[in-house]
């Protein structure tokens, strides 16, 4: 947690103790100040999404499957019509993307931070019609990573209210390769919507959307009611939201309090009760914006 | 006082009105022509003109006013010199190789001395499909034109017919003696027509449609009849025929050309006993073939029916400049209302018409949904429950099994086709196996190949050839949804009999259903293509493109016109033919050649309006054991007997196949055409609109004829009366409820179905027989061309994680580098 202390007020300390040993230009100080700031902010961005993002996931994902049992248990998990956004929807594993992902409704980026989302104009898994799943590549647990590994054949299955679907890939698509055949009646099919990069980084830098279909095999469940019929720019694939601008922008407000706060308290309080006061209240304001800010970032990211 | 007289005077008026109409309706306008002329051939003898043969030509033509693009006539003649030498084909110059045939051409221009000559019929404005037809050369003594006592000098020179001569380009010696009857387009153009080059375009080699002029065929009895397809400027540019450009069908028989004295070559009279055929196309005696129909003694004896076109089909579109209101739906209308629209597009009281062809089940939804104002359709639909719906029977027609199929031995067209549900089940399932491709297809290798090959097509239909035909193992459909294939197929699905074979059972000659169709449920609004087979093929071309067989062999296409036009061609759709345009070129399936005249097999799902349009033969459907019914007003009044009121939607009329089958002569094929819109919230401006179209197309409409708002052969007038009074007062009773969209949502409609539809991302594009051949395709399942998955890309998805790693490296190595670098200096 040094980080913290660092932006608030331990680069100015630690200046300030050099001071005496050769005095720095203002200008210099002023630059590697900010500079030093950059770094911790982007650095503090890269752990979020990065691991931090991952152990929410996994939080979100546990959390997600409980009321996911309890719901199938009690039979009210949704099956059709217009399902609150952020309320699991199904349960989906496959032998590529590591163990079972509960998938949520929506596909907006900030829908899409506790797991898969589940484009919410199409069907649910199982049922006639293709059903759309989107899932992030880099951050957030990365339930989309290895996309790509998909081989046709392999099996995917949901389980959602109506009971469990099996599908099986029949192959991985990218821009220029032709669309699946129409469904005939009563067909089902489910398409995995990912992205990946190029390059070295290319873990990193998912630019191009990338999908998995897999053809229904097991019977098809009978359709649910009607879903929505269109969804926003938000929630199609690279989709990003500026909504959450206002939000952001309380946010970020609040940590600039928080410094005002810090620069009044320390010469009173000392480096150490301020230090004690403030890092859980900025630890969760930061935690809060980085959040928010996903929602500027692509969906599929 | 005088006031309530005049009440009086106008009811009664307006009343004897209402009475006229209904009854004009009645008297359907005769525009048959007969004429009748005295045509010879004569020799001079001693320098005297002796009349060698003699005959009185009585030619009926049945109908010739109104005419549209690719209408056929009935020609019927009696009196001819009977023919000799009958060849395979009377069209074009196929037809050449005949004795004392009858010509028959359509020219432009009228016989009329009082005209201009620019209005007036000649040769040159007679319309031939080849050279040969029009230019002759050879040596002297078989230049019987030149001896012609009847002609002009000018025209027995050496070289005649063009000035000056041209030197080269015609196929001609300049030793030769020639003679070319250029053709005069109706643009002013001069095509010489001494080559195939100098041929008006039309004419090219490959041209769009097949020869229509003919050089028909005078049986013993000297009786003939043959029916002609007229062209319109639409089709033939050069010739011009249309509501303003007069044109006349022009009938030769020939007699042969007359000679001057002591010619042996031009008195030639026939090698070919009279009734005899020349299926070798054998040479003939020149002088009485119907090469020499332009001598001026065939000539002289011509008969000239004057005929009269119909207002073009773009009429509205030029001279009317509103936006049309568009009314979707139904085909099997289009001949109606292709003869409607101008009746409301030239009438500026009126709104203006438009009849736009789709899927019944796409038009109600797009009325449903309020994107049209009104749709065409014809069967019960699904409803949306808010939206509630009035239909208005518009027109009675039906579906018609149209054929074209030669008889043997050069025998002519075989007449009165009967065929059973089970027949139709049998083509449709594709249980014949076409060729030995097929037959290699397991479970049913030993069906016959086509159903003239089937005895129980063989015992209803007697003296056919059994020569096996891809063609005759397929019946020409649909591709895709209408309740044409609903009505077919609950016609099918009714029969014990065919219900019984598709469920697997053989019949008592052996043969099974295709197992790819076995337990298929009927009836279906689509035909679905099921059979995936892919035979061992023979040829390089075939394996290599490895395509399933039957599908090929059903191609359907997507509009009953043009199962109307493939019949009236003899060219089925059958995509077999295997080649490649040029050896660079990839290989692929494509149509089969048109069948030639004498051995045409060929049937197809058409409507009863382009039937009676193109002079399409019917087929006889069976409704109960013995009966066969063939498609006519009285069969078509009678299964309107046979429908129901629905008690639920206003103006629905309802037929069942069962209900049908209770009627003996009733035609199961017959559909009726309703006009369905909402109700309830359609603009009032437009809800006039949908109203006047049902009461002017429910009166006006009705009456029988071939002019601008008159109903066309094949459709069963709704009139007041008899069967179809129903039908007219429902009718009357929607345009009053469309007309004040106060409807309130049906209590007992039925439940949509739920939406299932997939995601907008998804495009798909109609299927045609072309497209099904990509080397994607996997064997054994049909393929359907589909869009490319579009690159969706994001440089911010890209950039960002880079850009912020980069970031907080540098930034923290630089910051302290920085610093020292500054401390140091300061130090100094």
């Amino acid at each position: 947690m040094t980080t913290i202390s660092n932006t608030l007020a331990g680069g100015r300390a630690r200046t300030k103790s050099k001071v005496q040993a050769a005095p720095l230009q203002t200008e210099v100080a002023v630059l590697t100040d900010a500079m030093v700031v950059v770094s911790i902010v982007c650095g503090w961005l890269l752990l979020q999404l990065l691991v931090l993002g991952g152990l929410s996931y996994d939080r979100a994902q546990s959390i997600g499957y409980d009321q996911f049992r309890g719901e199938l248990a009690a039979a009210t998990a949704p099956v059709g019509g217009a399902i609150e956004v952020g309320a699991p929807v199904a349960i989906m594993s496959s032998n590529r993307l590591g163990d079972s992902q509960v998938v949520f409704e929506g596909t907006a980026p900030t829908q899409m931070l506790a797991g898969p989302g589940h484009r919410r104009d199409t069907v649910l898994p199982g049922q006639p019609g293709t059903a759309v799943l989107f899932g992030r590549a880099s951050t957030y647990g990365a339930p989309f990573a290895s996309l790509d590994s998909f081989l046709p054949g392999d099996k995917i299955t949901t389980v959602t209210g109506q009971g469990k679907a099996t599908f099986k890939v029949t192959d991985v698509r990218r821009a220029g390769d032709p669309q699946p055949q129409p469904l005939g009646q009563g067909e089902g099919r489910l398409t995995l919507v990912g992205a990946e990069g190029t390059g070295t980084l290319a873990g990193l830098s998912p630019s191009t959307v990338q999908y998995v279909d897999a053809e229904l095999v097991s019977k098809s469940f009978e359709p649910g009611a009607s879903r929505v019929s269109a969804v926003s720019v938000a929630e199609q694939p690279m989709g990003r939201d500026v909504g959450v601008l206002p939000l952001l922008s309380l946010a970020l407000a609040g940590l600039a309090v928080l410094v005002a706060i810090a620069a009044v308290s320390r010469p009173r309080l000392g480096t150490a009760r301020t230090w004690v006061i403030l890092v859980a209240p900025v630890m969760a304001l930061s935690w809060m914006a980085t959040d928010l800010g996903m929602a500027l970032l692509p969906n599929l990211l | 006082m005088t006031r309530i007289v005049r009440f009086l005077f106008a009811g009664l008026l307006t009343l004897a009105l209402v009475n006229v109409v209904p009854l004009s309706a009645d008297a359907s306008e005769d525009s048959s022509v007969t004429r009748t002329k005295k045509v010879s051939r004569t020799f001079e003898i001693d320098g005297e003109r002796v009349t060698v043969s003699e005959n009185t030509v009585k030619v009926t033509v049945d109908h010739t006013k109104n005419l549209r693009g690719r209408e056929r006539v009935q020609i019927n003649w009696s009196g001819a010199r009977p023919s000799g030498g009958r060849a395979s084909s009377p069209f074009g110059e196929r037809a050449m190789a005949q004795e004392y045939p009858v010509v028959i051409l359509q020219c432009r221009g009228v016989d009329d001395e009082s005209l201009p000559a620019a209005e007036r019929l000649s040769q040159q404005t007679c319309w031939t499909s080849t050279s040969q037809q029009r230019f002759r050369s050879s040596s002297e003594r078989l230049a019987i034109w030149r001896r012609d006592p009847y002609a002009a000098a000018a025209e027995r020179t050496q070289k005649s017919g063009i000035d000056p001569f041209p030197t080269s380009g015609c196929d001609d010696a300049p030793s030769f003696s020639a003679r070319a009857i250029g053709f005069i387009a109706a643009s002013g153009k001069v095509f010489n027509s001494c080559s195939s080059d100098s041929m008006a375009p039309e004419a090219a080699v490959d041209a769009a449609l097949p020869p229509a002029e003919q050089a028909a065929f005078t049986g013993t009895d000297g009786t003939g009849s043959t029916s002609f397809e007229v062209r319109t400027a639409t089709e033939n540019g050069s010739l011009g025929c249309s509501d303003q450009v007069a044109c006349s069908i022009v009938v030769i028989p020939i007699e042969g050309v007359s000679c001057s004295e002591g010619d042996s070559v031009c008195q030639q009279s026939g090698r070919f006993a009279p009734g005899s055929s020349n299926f070798a196309s054998e040479g003939v005696d020149a002088a009485v073939s119907p090469v020499y129909w332009w001598t001026e003694s065939n000539w002289r004896n011509r008969i000239s029916i004057p005929v009269s076109f119909g207002t073009a089909p773009n009429v509205c579109d030029v001279l009317d400049s509103r936006a049309p209101t568009a009314f979707y739906g139904s085909e099997l209308i289009s001949q109606a209302a292709l003869q409607w629209a101008p009746a409301y597009c030239l009438n500026k009281k009126r709104f203006k018409f438009q009849h736009n062809r789709m899927s019944d089940e796409a038009a109600f939804t797009l009325m449903e949904k309020g994107e049209a104002p009104a749709a065409l359709v014809s069967g019960r639909r699904e409803q949306d429950l808010a939206q509630p719906v009035a239909f208005a029977p518009t027109a009675i027609t039906s579906f018609a099994v149209t054929y074209v199929i030669d008889r043997p031995e050069n025998a002519g067209e075989y007449e009165g086709l009967r065929l059973t549900p089970r027949l139709l089940a049998k083509l449709l399932t594709q249980s014949y196996t076409g060729s030995s491709y097929g037959a290699q297809h397991p479970g049913m290798g030993d069906n016959p190949r086509s159903i003239n090959q089937d005895p129980e097509f063989r015992a209803l239909n007697p003296g056919l050839d059994t020569i096996d035909r891809e063609a005759a193992a397929s019946l020409l459909s649909l591709s895709e949804s209408s309740d044409v294939i609903t009505s077919l197929t609950s016609y099918i699905a009714n029969d014990a009999e065919a219900s019984a074979f598709i469920a697997g059972k053989a019949d008592k000659w052996g043969m099974v259903v295709n197992p790819s169709y076995a337990k298929l449920k009927l009836p279906v609004a689509e035909w679905p293509l099921l059979d995936t087979f892919v035979p061992k093929y023979e040829l390089e071309c075939q394996q290599q493109i490895k395509t399933p067989y039957f599908t090929q062999l059903a191609a359907p296409v997507s509009s009953l016109r043009t199962i109307a036009e493939a019949v009236l061609d003899g060219w089925p759709n059958v995509q077999t033919k295997c080649d490649r345009a040029s050896s660079s070129d990839p290989y692929r399936f494509g149509r089969t050649d048109r069948q030639g005249v004498g051995a045409r097999f060929l049937i197809g799902i058409a409507s009863l309006g382009d039937a009676e349009r193109l002079g399409l033969k019917t087929a006889g459907l069976r409704t109960s054991s013995n009966t066969w019914v063939v498609p006519t007003e009285k069969s078509m009044a009678a299964a309107i007997s046979t429908s129901k009121p629905s008690a639920s939607v206003p103006g629905l009329f309802e037929m069942t196949a069962k209900g049908l089958a209770k009627s003996p002569a009733a035609y199961p094929g017959t559909m009726i055409i309703s006009t369905a819109a909402r109700t309830s919230g359609v603009e009032p401006a437009t809800a006039a609109k949908v109203a006047q179209f049902i009461k002017i197309s429910t009166s006006e409409g009705q009456r029988r004829g071939s002019s601008n708002g008159t109903l066309p052969d094949g459709f069963l007038p709704i009139v007041n009366s008899g069967a179809t009074k129903p039908l007219y007062a429902a009718a009357q009773k929607s345009a009053v409820l469309i007309a004040a969209q106060k409807g309130v949502p049906a209590q007992s409609a039925l439940p949509g179905s739920g939406d299932t539809s997939t995601p907008s991302m998804q495009v798909i594009t109609p299927a045609d027989p072309d497209s099904q051949i990509q080397a994607g395709a996997k064997p054994g399942v049909t393929m359907v061309a589909t869009q490319p998955t579009a690159a969706n890309t994001s440089r911010i998805g890209r950039l960002t994680l880079p850009m912020l790693l980069v970031l907080c490296f540098t930034t923290a190595a630089a910051a302290p580098l920085l610093r020292r670098f500054a401390r140091l200096r300061a130090a100094h």
